[in-house]
């Protein structure tokens, strides 16, 4: 069984399956969530830690994950420290091609299958469809269980709810009824990471400069 | 960092000093495991002499609420450092671990 990391789990949520592409929603702040599943993969790995003024490395030694250890040897070759959210944003700024690298490790792992399809008739695209829903159904009850149980969250489960309410993933699982009876304690698992909240802080400045751009347009 | 223990009945008071962070978490995580499973179920950490505490930090004593509660028990804290108590603050912990004012409120807290 192929064990995913925080940045897998999320662009597998953040897949809409009937297009077999990333959720038009979510694409805009699909490579901040993926640079923040990474780091967050590589704090519970106990690689990197953080605080409240900056990121920085406690081990530097490669995890065995090409994307993992591409990240971890960028901030270790960075001589200042710098915070969470100056990372998500430069990491992801930085590397253009999260996504696709994402769903090719997904289509070598079996989880994804690629398949080419027709837009318009002419026009070709690749999708990504599940082979099962295995890992979204895992991954939806694990985040359905940190709502809904009274129970002290793990940390993996606790940055993976941070993930899926930076993307809106979280809102377009929950009905409006699981909604308003979550939103407290969305606030308060959200809260306890601070690379959770960090993503949170700049999917939402993603956000408001898109906003900003499309603004002359309305 | 360095931790010390008082046992009394299914209770360990917990007395830390230094810094809690990725190299030193790992010690935490040691002390609540024996602790648990020697029976103790209520876990108090007097912070007082614990200056800093990183993200890995607080995430083990998140594990810690998390084995003490699945236990039948639970962990309070007290004698939080002002930098200690911005963490705290921000990250809302205080709402899954209560923060006491003193050994005596942190007991209380659990009911001891």
């Amino acid at each position: 069984m192929t064990t995913l990391t925080l940045a897998d789990e999320i662009v597998v949520l953040m897949l809409d399956d009937t297009i077999g592409e990333i959720n038009p929603g979510c694409m805009n702040v699909a490579g901040v969530a993926i640079a923040g599943g990474i780091l967050m993969e590589l704090a519970l790995r106990e690689n990197i830690d953080t605080d409240l003024k900056s990121l920085f490395v406690v081990n530097p030694k490669p995890t065995g994950d090409a994307l993992l250890d591409d990240f971890l040897a960028e901030i270790a070759a960075e001589p200042e420290r710098h915070p969470s959210a100056w990372w998500i944003d430069t990491l992801s700024t930085r590397h253009t091609d999260l996504v696709e690298r994402i769903l090719a490790r997904l289509v070598a792992s079996g989880i994804l299958r690629e398949e080419e399809r027709r837009f318009l008739w002419v026009f070709a695209r690749r999708a990504y469809p599940q082979v099962s829903d295995r890992e979204e159904r895992e991954a939806k009850a694990r985040l359905m269980s940190v709502l809904f149980n009274d129970e002290v969250p793990n940390p993996r489960d606790t940055l993976l709810l941070g993930l899926a309410n930076s993307t809106g993933v979280l809102s377009a699982i929950l009905s409006s009824d699981e909604q308003d009876k979550s939103a407290a304690r969305i606030e308060e698992v959200v809260a306890l990471e601070e690379i959770g909240r960090s993503v949170g802080l700049v999917a939402n400045q993603v956000r408001d400069a898109m906003t900003m751009m499309l603004a002359p347009y309305h | 960092m360095e931790i010390t223990s008082k046992i009394d009945g299914d209770l360990v008071q917990l007395n830390v000093s230094g810094s809690i962070d990725a190299s030193t978490s790992p010690n935490v995580e040691q002390a609540v495991n024996a602790a648990i499973k020697g029976g103790r179920k209520r876990l108090i950490f007097d912070m007082r002499q614990v200056s800093y505490i990183s993200s890995a930090g607080l995430r083990a004593l998140l594990m810690a609420a998390k084995q003490a509660k699945a236990a039948g028990g639970g962990v309070a804290v007290f004698g939080l450092q002002s930098e200690v108590e911005e963490v705290f603050t921000i990250s809302g912990f205080g709402k899954i671990v209560p923060i006491a004012t003193s050994d005596a409120d942190a007991r209380a807290k659990l009911g001891a």
